[in-house]
């Protein structure tokens, strides 16, 4: 009976994909003269082709370590978002994190000369630590005070763009390089390379890890409880005894830790410098993937490869064809928003409810 | 001479399958003022919503002037001369009174709003019902008072023959009631015809032609004020309920488990609502808090839980003071809590059955180890629990939301009773559950006094404190005004003369402490 559940939720998800890619060709179809090809290169370009033409070989290899690198930030960022909307927060911090992160790794990898190890981790831990920290007022402010979080983080990115920016000119900028940014980080500050040829770091280890951590701190640790509980009922959490406003506070923190490394992921692992406009946005697409999860870690991983994967697979399309980047962006917008809206689709819907009536009939008749 | 309005035969249940009004007969004369009476969950506000077309009945009719009408939606009513006002106020705050009145249908000048012609129709009705407002003033910066006249105003302006007012003097000064009362006649005199919903006995005495009294549903009279006395309204309100039979046992009191002394609680409005409560509670015995509904009950139950902070006083269980801790504190030092508000506090609907029952021990062993959580044994502790406490569900991953009334209830007792308290709190624990269900938590409840247990009751329903109390304290806008003993010489008549506020103990001769 349990095990029909978490059947018909997949079955759902990739139903709705399946519609979902079929309206982007549609869309495809009316901009570009060659749609076929221009779709192909979004469903198939991320993926590695192996010829055989001048014996083994593995092509487009780049292609695949975009997939990777491009997913293992997207996971950073939606298990950071999964945590806080696990509670019912709403918190929209993760880019102003994200962006700290990436900014405390650029003064201790500039500013201080470690060897390797030590110089990588120390990095790690204070990108970590900006992000719980900068997490972790919004949290206070909106466990002891009620300061809505949404306006709270809104405005912290704000200041967290700007200290950014007055950083980065004032202080880390290169004079030397041709464009605003950082000199390249000494080696025992950037994150070892896994395979040769793209941009896929020690990082993406360190996702998988926090993926299984998250998920622990979820469904296996009192914390992880009491995130259910003040997320189902807050009032219901306060009268069980659970300190619904530590929770809150913790919560925003905690997600900022990943938030954190997410920015570390791209200064470390893929500019291997700093520079100005990092990565506008980015930190936001962290809910697209929490969203299409629905909270879960696990499905955070699959959902971030997936989100992922049509991010890398747009940008090919977009270089490899003649549809612009506009349509490319409405194509993925449509496909999130569909699987994103749950009541779009009622006749799945109802389906799923005829299958969950099935099943209460049986155990009551057992 | 046919009667104004007469509802015949209405009946009402929700789907979730509370009754609350079961076959009731309703007359309103032409040009009276008809008192409605009864106590909260009496059926008194849902027969008034079917009127205004708030509510659609299961059955029975409604007709108006000697002509059948339906009454599907408030525009209806409103057309047939029907007129609502509410007990919470339904004004723009940041609009003028005249604006307010006419809001929905403005007078107009071209396309846009007349306002020299709102003012000046507000101040002609203003002055035609002797109901003083200030046109021009914004609600926001106007008392009460002026607030519930600008009600009255609203419904006169869409032209209500009737007006139905929804306990109107909860919220005013013992002056603005006077003033009211006044309007009310003058408005009467002009030919209109008034409902007053209240629960205030002098109120009605003072002001009403004729009162219906509801209890439970039903409508337990309607005669003419004049015949009758508070006592004899109250006698109808309380009503001799049919006892529940519970067998138990003589109360053998044990030491003092619940010490609350001078208790005080002022909202954050400023209101005082507790004031100077002082009670025991033995082991051993259940003391029952009997009141009408709103005169404090819920506070004094969330502040002895942790849920509010006590403003004065203290609460001492076995010794340990309690006041103003956290509820964690307070389940820790041995109390538990079955809430008045079942959806609101006492169940997660979106969490399972089995997080639902550890919401208080999930951080203790067995089911925190070493800081790591396990999911199995709350299920196993689940499914020990849905046993023993006979809670009917597809299995302990069920959502909290798929149990019906009766069995989330189950879940809660189970939940609070298993928690081995020393003091049981039990705030209205048989409403909207059905009759096994009812059975089954008084049995408990007897269970836990005979255990040794100190069992405090909070009820709206008199007939359930007086088959399950030992002691009953009696509460009036927020004070205890009388403690008494339970026995076969206590009658409802004298219990209801102090839940009304027409009698009260000394407070010298009120045995706190029991005997």
């Amino acid at each position: 009976m349990r095990g029909m559940a978490r059947f018909i939720e997949p079955v759902r998800i990739i139903a709705v994909v399946l519609i979902a890619l079929a309206i982007g060709f549609v869309i495809t179809a009316l901009v570009s003269k060659e749609p076929v090809q221009a779709y192909t290169a979004l469903l198939t370009g991320p993926l590695p082709r192996i010829s055989f033409e001048n014996g083994f070989e593995i092509k487009n290899i780049n292609r695949f370590g975009n997939w990777l690198e491009e997913s293992t930030t997207l996971i950073l960022l939606g298990l950071a978002v999964s945590i806080v909307f696990r509670a019912r927060q709403f918190s929209l911090g993760a880019e102003g994190q994200m962006l700290l992160g990436a900014l405390m790794t650029a003064i201790i990898a500039l500013k201080l000369s470690l060897p390797f190890p030590a110089h990588m981790l120390l990095a790690l831990a204070t990108a970590m630590m900006i992000g719980f920290l900068w997490g972790l007022v919004p949290g206070l402010l909106k466990a002891y005070l009620s300061v809505d979080e949404i306006v709270s983080t809104l405005m912290l990115n704000v200041i967290a763009l700007q200290l950014f920016d007055l950083l980065l000119f004032n202080w880390l900028r290169d004079p030397a390089a041709g464009f605003v940014g950082t000199a390249p980080f000494p080696t025992s500050a950037v994150l070892p390379l896994l395979i040769p040829g793209t941009r896929v770091s020690l990082m993406t280890v360190l996702m998988l890890i926090a993926v299984v951590v998250v998920w622990f701190l979820m469904a296996r640790t009192p914390f992880g409880f009491e995130l259910k509980m003040l997320g189902a009922n807050r009032k219901f959490a306060e009268y069980g005894g659970i300190n619904t406003k530590r929770v809150i506070a913790l919560s925003m923190a905690a997600s900022g830790i990943l938030a954190g490394l997410a920015g570390a992921h791209l200064s470390m692992g893929l500019l291997k410098r700093l520079t100005i406009n990092l990565s506008p946005g980015l930190g936001f697409e962290g809910i697209v993937v929490a969203l299409l999860a629905r909270n879960d870690p696990r499905w955070v991983l699959l959902a971030g490869l997936f989100y992922g994967y049509l991010r890398t697979g747009a940008q090919i399309m977009e270089r490899s064809s003649d549809v612009t980047r506009e349509v490319v962006l409405i194509i993925q917008a449509i496909i999130i928003l569909l699987i994103t809206a749950e009541r779009l689709f009622p006749f799945v819907q109802e389906w799923v409810q005829a299958l969950r009536g099935r099943r209460e009939m049986a155990v009551e008749g057992g | 001479m046919t009667a104004f309005v007469e509802m015949k035969q209405i009946t009402k249940v929700y789907p979730n399958g509370v009754v609350a009004n079961k076959g009731v007969d309703f007359s309103v004369e032409q040009g009276e003022i008809h008192a409605l009476v009864g106590e909260n969950g009496a059926g008194k506000s849902t027969l008034m919503k079917i009127l205004y077309g708030l509510e659609a009945p299961t059955h029975g009719e409604i007709w108006l002037r000697g002509q059948r009408v339906d009454i599907p939606n408030p525009q209806r009513a409103i057309e047939l001369g029907i007129g609502m006002v509410h007990q919470n106020f339904m004004l723009v705050p940041s609009f003028t009174i005249a604006e307010n009145i006419v809001l929905g249908s403005e007078p107009r000048k071209g396309r846009f709003i007349d306002r020299a012609q709102a003012i000046a129709v507000t101040e002609e009705l203003s002055k035609t019902y002797g109901l003083q407002v200030d046109p021009t003033a914004r609600i926001e910066a106007t008392p009460v008072g002026m607030r519930q006249r600008v009600e009255i105003l609203k419904t006169l302006y869409r032209g209500a023959d009737l007006l139905i007012l929804d306990e109107p003097t909860a919220v005013l000064t013992p002056q603005e009631t006077d003033e009211l009362f006044i309007a009310i006649r003058k408005l009467v005199n002009q030919g209109k015809t008034v409902i007053f919903i209240t629960h205030k006995l002098i109120e009605v005495k003072e002001i009403s032609d004729r009162v219906t009294v509801m209890r439970h549903g039903e409508v337990t009279g309607c005669v003419a004020t004049r015949n009758v006395t508070e006592a004899d309204i109250a006698r109808m309100m309380v009503g001799r309920a049919v006892f529940l039979q519970i067998d138990k046992p003589p109360v053998r009191r044990g030491r003092v488990v619940a010490e609350v002394r001078n208790l005080g609680y002022v909202a954050e409005t400023g209101r005082p609502v507790l004031r100077n409560i002082s009670f025991d509670v033995h082991a051993g015995e259940i003391l029952g808090v009997a009141g009408v509904e709103g005169n404090g009950q819920t506070e004094l139950v969330e502040v002895m839980t942790g849920l509010r902070p006590a403003t004065t006083g203290e609460i001492c269980v076995d010794g340990t003071p309690v006041q103003r801790q956290s509820p964690r504190r307070i389940r820790q030092s041995g109390v538990a809590h079955i809430p008045e508000d079942r959806l609101t506090n006492g169940v997660a609907l979106d969490a399972t059955i089995a997080e639902n029952l550890v919401v208080d021990r999930y951080n203790r062993p067995p089911f925190t180890q070493r800081g790591v959580l396990s999911p199995q044994r709350i299920r196993k502790h689940a499914e020990t629990l849905m046993r023993q406490f006979d809670i009917r569900a597809a299995g302990p991953d069920a959502p909290m939301r798929s149990l019906s009334g009766g069995n989330m209830q189950k879940v809660i007792v189970a939940r609070e009773f298993s928690a081995e308290p020393v003091l049981l709190i039990a705030a209205q624990p048989t409403r909207g559950v059905d009759i096994g269900a009812t059975e089954f938590v008084h049995n408990q409840l007897v269970a836990k006094r005979n255990e040794g247990k100190a069992v405090l009751l909070v009820s709206a329903d008199l007939a359930e404190v007086m088959s399950l109390a030992d002691r009953i304290a009696v509460m009036y806008k927020g004070e205890i005004v009388a403690i008494l003993d339970n026995g076969p010489e206590l009658t409802e008549e004298e219990i209801g003369l102090y839940m009304l506020g027409v009698r009260r103990q000394e407070t010298a001769t009120r045995a706190i402490k029991a005997a």
